[in-house]
């Protein structure tokens, strides 16, 4: 009977899977029973002679026994490739293949610190052009035609009035003539003095200006503001001191001192033997100020504060020539 | 502004230390920058008597002496090797860890520190010095030998008066009152609460016939001298200051001179009242008439420098010709000499406007024309005359005429300003009372008057900062202490833009990093030269610090080169460089001025030059080419989100680049980018290629920071390569063009995969392989559809360009 015969060719196979371990074993096993002509193909014919009734249930039989030869056959020959691969040796002390990575100038790492802070604080981000008029650098921010406190600022002219800007202040009129309070902004941006280049200045550096302007704003929360901000910057154990200082376009004016960091304040030659770091300038904005940006003094009141972004720089990176940074070496910027 | 600690005692009662005081200084706004304790170079050093000399056993030249330190010790042993030592004489003795300030045995006299040490066997505790060590003269020769008297055991600074202490003031320009010792001790007397003391003028008018005898005093501009007083002083000796008044001169920096121009010195350090002597017999009548200057006229200043004026300037004159520069300078023509017998004595207001515009013009700067510009006392004019005067009588022996001229025509007030108690608390985010106020304004010399809520302050003429309520509550902040204002910390929420431009130029920052560029920062002003190879729009600058930096840079370009030759020179062999920066153009143009003429621009740069890959185990050697760069920044615009790119192919080379491509996005030009020509190279002394781009970043950040999803195909898409064989000078986008014109919608991507040129295809002929993707949104295409789409290309090509399909 077929079935008999299928059941014999069954056990068969199972047991000729169970030694078949060579190239060779595994190709007579094919032969054998997968071949075109092989056993299997063999129960195909047979099939001819079974009675039509019973055709589909030992067809199906035959279907079955076929697929298990074959997965038998699979089965062996992974085997075989598996016990008989070609363990290739890797040397993994290879280098890696690299892949670039370029850098933020540290001068852009230091600014983009100082604007999360500040941004994290409520405040928007504006900017103003390099080259500025007379007006927007010293007359609206109530630098008199004639007066000595022009002479803070060593000032590159390319007209009669028309100057590098000798501070960001200037976009705070910028930002007032084009808005209305409440404002609250920082100012990023490079800004030039006409002084000789060494090793402790440059005759362009960067700065960050801020400015809030609304109603009852108080010279308390600029001190507050202040205190957080230089926490967050300068770490929140550190010692700071507030002057009394002077600058045209605020009153009262005050420049802000941390604990010396080189030394912790007992004295260096970065500190001047003070102690001190002077990390800031700020004050209220002053009603002169005010009234240029035709903002009336007795509704709105407001502070303003400006930093030095490059000083700090050469302190926080341990960098002694302020220089290193317009270098652009390589070897530099690469440890940022 | 330098002051003397021991002075400063002569004004006001210091009970605190001098680094207390100067603490205080500092918290009031006269920032005290360094404390200079000027015998500070001279401890360790005594006066010591040598009690015995012996001669030293193993050296014939050393003596052994014992040396009495103080009166109460025993005498200490020092080996001495300088042949004038003697018993009995008084000498200064450095002792062990005092710095010796110059080594006689160094040819470059360098310091040294002294130490116990044994000389020739024998202990030595100490040194006797020359005064060349000491470095208080030039004798090498011999030890110094004191007078007999000196005290043993006192310091050297003691002996040689560097006792005192002074403190470097940061004096702002709005405290012109505080460029004086009286100033300063005004403001700590206020702080301290304790009184003032005004130095006592003693003043005997010896002469009995009155100055208005002898001399006339006339002034034509009122407005720039408001006040001009005269004194005469006959029969004065010029010679040396006195000990005490040269030492005050030298601790606070200033070289004396003569006795007389030492008091007016003195007195303007004192007062903050700059002062001037003439020599009378050298003016040329009994007058002096202040008036402007002659256009064109030439004065030779005290400095011996000679200037053409201008007509605006000030000039004192003595009715023939000019004597001084008003508020300047003296001249040379009436300067106090040894020969001076009676002097002239100026105290005089001048308008600080025009002192400033003068001694800017000149290019001078005095402690006169410092003060005055920056505004003294019109009514504490007299009281200054009057004090150099009898200074001048005491020191000089000079007799004082009777009385002064005193032009001041229109007398100078206080002002009066309202104070409201209200605003003090609004401004500064306090709870002071009228009462707190008013007890610091008064210790301050303010005179208030209560009217309701205010006070009417009377300010005094010497605070000539104090103009407004806001002065007045600056003056309030300040005396309260800043430490004492709270600290506020809580913060309003206040609606602030956000800045799109931050949100892009983080991301191409970020972009530029991971493709492995450093960002750069590069001079803004260059040398004209090298400037006008990029641009002839330059804007120059009217004060430069060199020629080198002379004129604003028109591109990145230049100042980047400048860091990428840096960096070959210093052994780079690949730089890649980023730089976002501004540049400027002398054009007018609505979008970039806002300064009339002036153009600004705000740009982004990228640099590749030198090696792509070094040679490795994976890889060869290559050298970056344009297709490096022009891959870059198609993949920096597709990161920003940017379609609609339109590039323009440049056939010729301008002569910055050649192999230049422009960038356009939504039809606006944004930048080009190419290989730096020979000439910039040459110019810039760099021997590999460069590729550059510059974007304008205006642009670029012009899109939307939310993007819009696009929804993409849910078909399969087919790849189907076709190779074409064309003409040489038909270009690989032309056949890309025509192929994506032909195909339509359905073709999503097209990819160049060989170029081959051979005698195989015919001479002059390439073939161009292309892998063309195909996929629609609306179906699957059937194969039937794709080799219809793909004959349609091919027959595209083959028409347009004469190409022959090539089998692959
Ligand atoms: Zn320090």
């Amino acid at each position: 009977m077929l079935t008999e015969k299928i059941k014999s060719l069954d056990s068969e196979i199972s047991a000729i899977a169970a030694i078949s371990t060579t190239h060779e074993d595994i190709e007579k096993y094919r032969i054998e029973f997968l071949a075109r002509k092989g056993k299997i193909a063999s129960l195909y014919d047979d099939l001819k002679s079974v009675p039509n009734d019973q055709k589909p249930m030992v067809g199906q039989q035959i279907n079955r026994l076929k697929k298990k030869a074959e997965e038998v056959y699979e089965t062996l020959k992974s085997k075989l490739d598996s016990s008989t691969a070609k363990k290739e040796l890797v040397d993994l002390t290879l280098p890696g293949r690299m892949l670039l990575h370029g850098t933020r100038h540290p001068i852009t790492r230091t600014i983009e610190q100082m604007k999360s802070i500040f941004v994290s604080m409520g405040f928007g981000i504006a900017y103003g052009p390099e080259i500025e008029d007379d007006y927007h650098n010293f007359e609206a921010l109530n630098f008199a035609p004639h007066h000595p406190a022009r002479d803070m600022q060593d000032t590159f002219f390319i007209k009669d009035d028309v100057v590098l800007r000798t501070h960001t202040t200037p976009v705070q009129i910028r930002v007032m003539k084009s808005q209305k309070p409440p404002i609250r902004v920082i100012m990023p941006g490079r800004v030039y003095r006409n002084e000789a280049v060494s090793a402790r200045s440059n005759y362009f550096f960067h700065q960050v200006d801020g400015l809030y302007v609304n109603e009852n704003v108080t010279f308390a929360e600029l001190k507050g503001t202040l205190i957080t901000f230089a926490k967050n910057f300068y770490g929140s154990n550190i010692k700071y001191r507030f002057r009394p200082s002077y600058f045209p376009f605020t009153e009262p004016s005050l420049e802000m001192d941390i604990t010396c960091f080189l030394c912790s304040g007992k004295g260096c030659r970065i500190c001047k033997q003070t102690g001190w770091l002077e990390i800031l300038g700020a004050g209220m904005v002053h009603p002169n100020v005010f009234r240029n940006c035709s903002y009336d003094p007795e509704k709105v009141s407001g502070f303003a504060f400006g930093m030095g972004v490059d000083r700090i720089s050469l302190l926080r990176y341990g960098v002694d020539d302020i220089r290193t940074f317009f270098e652009n070496d390589i070897r530099f910027l690469n440890q940022f | 502004m330098r002051i003397s600690y021991k002075w400063l005692q002569n004004y006001i009662e210091l009970k605190n230390s001098p680094k207390e005081v100067a603490e205080k200084l500092t918290s009031i706004g006269l920032e005290v920058e360094s404390i200079e304790y000027l015998g500070k170079k001279y401890d360790g050093f005594v006066v010591g008597e040598v009690v015995e000399v012996s001669k030293h056993p193993n050296a014939d030249r050393l003596s052994v002496c014992k040396v009495r330190l103080s009166q109460s010790t025993d005498a200490q042993q020092i080996v001495c090797g300088a042949p004038n030592v003697a018993a009995g004489q008084k000498v200064i003795v450095g002792l062990p860890g005092a710095t010796i300030p110059k080594n006689q045995h160094d040819p470059d006299g360098k310091s040294f520190s002294l130490t116990k040490a044994k000389i020739r066997g024998i202990e030595s505790n100490g040194m006797i010095c020359s005064s060349y060590e000491l470095g208080i003269g030039e004798d090498k020769n011999g030890i110094i030998v004191l007078d007999s008297s000196t005290p043993v055991g006192i310091s050297l600074s003691q002996y040689l008066k560097l006792d005192d202490i002074v403190f470097e003031l940061g004096i702002t320009p709005n405290r012109p009152d505080c460029l004086s010792h009286i100033g300063v001790a005004r403001d700590l007397a206020a702080v301290y609460g304790s009184s003032l003391k005004y130095p006592k003028v003693d003043f005997v008018e010896k002469k009995n016939f009155s100055i208005n005898k002898i001399f006339t005093v006339k002034v034509e501009n009122n407005d720039d001298c408001p006040r001009y007083t005269a004194r005469v002083i006959e029969n004065v000796t010029v010679k040396e200051s006195p000990e005490w008044l040269k030492q005050f001169l030298s601790a606070v920096g200033l070289r004396p001179i003569n006795n007389i121009v030492d008091i007016t010195n003195f007195v303007m350090l004192e007062f903050g009242q700059p002062l001037h002597a003439f020599d009378f017999n050298n003016l040329a009548k009994n007058t002096i008439i202040v008036k402007r200057a002659r256009v064109k006229e030439k004065f030779t200043t005290l400095d011996k420098k000679s200037h053409e004026l201008n007509g605006t300037e000030l000039m004192i004159c003595d009715g023939d010709r000019s004597v001084a520069i008003g508020g300047v300078m003296g001249g040379m023509n009436s300067e106090i000499s040894e020969a001076t017998k009676t002097v002239l004595l100026e105290s005089a207001f001048f308008s600080p406007t025009s002192v400033r515009k003068t001694a800017k013009r000149l290019g001078i700067s005095t402690d006169a024309s410092y003060r005055f510009e920056r505004g003294t006392d019109p009514n504490m004019v007299d009281e200054a005359s009057r004090r150099a005067a009898g200074l001048i009588a005491e020191i000089a022996g000079g007799e004082i005429v009777q009385g002064v001229i005193d032009v001041y025509p229109k007398v100078i007030e206080k002002i009066k300003i309202e104070l409201r108690i209200f605003k003090v608390n609004d401004i500064l985010g306090t709870n002071l009372s009228l009462e707190k106020i008013n007890g610091l304004l008064q210790t301050l010399g303010i005179e208030t008057q209560v009217k309701n809520n205010s006070l009417i302050c009377s300010v005094p003429t010497y605070r000539p900062d104090i103009e407004q309520e806001i002065d007045l509550i600056e003056e309030v902040a300040r005396l309260y202490g800043y430490d004492n204002i709270p600290n506020q910390t809580t913060v309003h929420s206040v609606f602030s833009q956000p800045s799109k431009i931050e949100l892009h130029i983080n991301e191409i920052r970020s972009w530029c990093e991971s493709v492995g560029l450093h960002e750069v920062m590069t001079n803004s002003l260059l040398d004209e030269a090298t400037a006008l190879l990029y641009s002839t729009e330059l804007i120059k600058v009217k004060n430069p610090l060199s020629v080198d930096l002379e004129v604003m840079r028109p591109m990145l370009l230049p100042t980047m080169l400048t860091a990428v030759l840096h960096n070959y020179n210093h052994g780079a062999t690949s730089v890649r460089l980023f730089e976002i920066g501004s540049t400027f153009l002398a054009k007018h143009s609505e979008k970039t001025t806002r300064i009339q003429g002036i153009s600004e621009y705000n740009k982004l740069g990228l640099i590749l030059s030198g090696n792509a890959h070094d040679l490795t185990w994976y890889s060869k050697e290559r050298e970056y080419d344009i297709f490096d760069l022009k891959g870059m920044v198609q993949s920096l615009l597709s990161k920003l989100g940017l379609d609609n790119i339109h590039l323009i192919y440049y056939d010729a080379s301008s002569s910055l680049t050649e192999q230049t491509i422009g960038i356009e996005i939504n039809g606006t030009y944004v930048g080009f980018l190419g290989q730096c020509s020979q000439k910039v190279l040459a110019q810039h002394k760099i021997e590999r290629k460069v590729l550059y781009c510059e974007l304008d970043l205006s642009v670029l950040i012009a899109v939307d920071e939310v993007r819009k999803f696009k929804e993409y195909s849910k078909f399969p898409s087919v790849k189907r390569d076709i190779a074409f064989v064309v003409k040489k000078n038909i270009t690989a986008g032309d056949i890309e063009t025509a192929i994506k014109e032909s195909g339509g919608a359905s073709v999503t991507s097209i990819s160049l995969f060989d170029i081959f040129e051979g005698a195989s295809i015919g001479e002059g002929n390439k073939s161009l392989a292309f892998s063309v993707t195909m996929q629609s949104r609306e179906k699957t295409l059937t194969d039937s559809g794709i080799d219809a789409l793909m004959k349609k290309i091919i027959a595209s090509v083959v028409s347009t360009y004469g190409a022959t399909l090539r089998s692959l």
